[in-house]
């Protein structure tokens, strides 16, 4: 039961993740590979505020304008970039930021990693057991359903859609492409440090090994899998995809297989982006008025 | 002083080893106009094959084991194009860069499965420099200058002295237009990706004989090769080259200010600045 319970919050998490991306991603076509990145930021700010005896609030707060922040800055000269570019300069990003994490002891504690963060406590209500850990995820994976939902249903999301089918066309309708495209990345790296807050206090114990490309190919995966520019795409990749993570794990292999298990799933996972996008690039739900 | 000139020379042998990163992708976006995220895998390939050729069954001489390393290594790179570029020539950007983003990351859980994680090497016995100059230089060193550049004259005489380079460089320019004159594209294509997949695997040997290999090389090191593409304007082939040489340069000197950890940052540092004050390099086209 316990089991079922953290597969959930870990399914919630993912879904924040997922969601913050799929707005850059399936709504406004910027092609962001470094998305751990503001993950990252958000769960180390939250992390070390929180360790230094801050309270919750104030931490969730820094952490979610740090992360826009950095958003903000990156946006700067990466969204010069048109597509591929812009790829690899968010991918370079994100590992830069893993060897900040990783040489900067002082703040860091490098390689060492953050142990003992505590859980979370708002309004006097402390979220220390897994069924109310699972209450906060869930309210905050539904405010942000609310909230990007209410973003790409507006005239703001219809312009990030104008912007991403035809850049050309949405700036001769008087669109400042290069606005929307900040705005967009700015919000998705909110919500991405939305994810990492609340990761960090989950786990209790952040290293710079949690933020590697991995988890940029996990959530890259989600969105493509559950549909791309869809408002439920990325909770029902989410689901689909942690429940075949873990399902692997239930394989009965012998123990010394052990060391070849990470790397096979790891396998499957990048196969499966290929396959998805020879075989069916609008992943399980498909965005509605496109062909 | 004598510190000045080492860092100059390392960042000239690492600039060569980027170099040859660089051009190998530069030359697939010329000819096919989008970044190929799988680059950083075939470096990293490289490397792994000769690492497989010389270790147990084969057991073949290292000087031996290079040439099925870099037979294999295009094939991987032939492999690639028919298996996942090739259906998705027609497809839009993003599936494409999705596709080739998962390829990379398959590529490497790949290696990690056979070779596991930890950093190996080639086990050449640590050998003393040469001194010239105050300056140390081993033997391996010298190997890597002499290979680059007799790689170098190679791309040059495939590109400007045969009509299979002339046609490359006329699908380079305008696709469309190449075809209605009658040059066969897709072998131009083919030609493009063996000999970015020979860079690159020449690359990754050069790079794991002075350093060491591990799975995450593709990476880090495709980033760079991004850095010094776009250094020489994207697409040009000598301009690749140079900007190899500039990065290697660059972060080797910059050890002499900064923490050595950051070594790696300094390709994405280089790559803001340019973002920031000459974006125009990026298009690749230039106004003269």
């Amino acid at each position: 039961m316990d089991l079922l319970l953290h597969l959930c919050v870990v399914i919630a998490i993912y879904s924040i993740f997922a969601m913050s991306l799929n707005l850059e991603v399936g709504y406004t076509g910027l092609f962001n590979f470094g998305h751990v990145a503001f993950l990252g930021i958000g769960a180390y700010t939250s992390a070390i505020l929180s360790l230094a005896g801050f309270p919750f609030g104030m931490c969730l707060t820094a952490a979610l304008v740090a992360a826009g922040l950095t958003g903000l800055l990156l946006s700067i000269p990466a969204l010069r970039l048109q597509g591929d570019y812009f790829g690899i300069a968010t991918l370079g990003f994100g590992e830069i930021l893993r060897l900040v994490f990783q040489n900067e002891v002082w703040l860091t504690k490098g390689p060492m990693g953050l142990p003992g963060i505590p859980k979370p406590e708002m309004l006097g209500v402390r979220f220390e057991s897994l069924p109310e850990y699972l209450g906060l995820a869930v309210i905050a994976v539904l405010l942000t359903y609310l909230i990007l939902g209410s973003v790409t249903e507006s005239p703001f999301g219809r312009a990030l859609r104008a912007v991403r089918d035809d850049e050309t066309a949405a700036e001769v309708l008087g669109k400042n492409a290069f606005a929307f495209k900040t705005r967009s990345f700015v919000i998705g790296s909110i919500f991405a440090g939305l994810a990492g807050v609340l990761w960090a206090h989950y786990t209790t114990f952040i290293s710079p090994s949690d933020f590697t490309l991995n988890e940029t190919i996990v959530v890259l995966l989600i969105v493509v899998l559950g549909g791309k520019g869809t408002r439920p795409g990325p909770v029902v990749g989410a689901i689909a995809l942690i429940f075949l993570q873990e399902s692997m794990r239930f394989l009965r292999l012998p123990p010394e297989w052990t060391r070849y298990l990470g790397p096979l799933q790891q396998m499957v996972f990048g196969a499966l982006l290929v396959a998805l996008m020879v075989f069916r690039p609008e992943g399980l739900i498909r965005e509605k008025g496109r062909k | 002083m004598d510190i000045f000139l080492q860092s100059v020379v390392n960042g000239i042998l690492a600039g060569c080893i980027y170099a040859l990163f660089a051009m190998g992708l530069t030359l697939i976006y010329g000819v096919l106009n989008f970044v190929n995220f799988a680059h950083g895998e075939l470096i990293m390939w490289g490397a792994y094959f000769l690492y497989l050729f010389i270790s147990e069954p084969f057991s073949l001489p290292l000087s031996v084991a290079v040439a099925p390393a870099i037979l294999c290594t295009v094939c991987l790179g032939m492999v690639m194009d028919f298996a996942i570029f090739r259906p998705l020539r027609k497809a839009d950007r993003l599936t494409l860069l999705i596709a080739a983003m998962g390829l990379s990351f398959l590529l490497r859980n790949a290696a990690q499965f056979f070779w596991g994680a930890e950093v190996r090497t080639y086990g050449l016995e640590i050998s003393r420099g040469f001194q010239f100059l105050g300056v140390s230089l081993t033997a391996q060193q010298i190997l890597i200058i002499g290979v680059t550049v007799a790689c170098v004259i190679l791309v040059y005489l495939l590109f400007f002295r045969t009509s299979l380079g002339k046609s490359m460089r006329a699908v380079s320019d305008n696709l469309d237009l190449a075809r209605v004159v009658g040059i066969n594209a897709r072998r131009s294509i083919r030609a493009a990706w063996i000999v970015s997949a020979a860079l690159a695997g020449t690359g990754g040997i050069l790079l794991a004989l002075d350093t060491n290999l591990n799975p995450e090389m593709g990476v880090i090191n495709l980033v760079k090769a991004f850095a010094a593409t776009l250094i020489g304007g994207v697409g040009n082939l000598w301009g690749a080259l140079l900007g190899g040489l500039i990065i290697g340069l660059a972060e080797n000197l910059s050890v002499l200010v900064i923490s050595p950890g950051y070594k790696d940052a300094v390709a994405f540092a280089i790559m803001v600045g340019i973002l920031l004050t000459r974006p125009y390099l990026v298009t690749g086209k230039r106004t003269d």
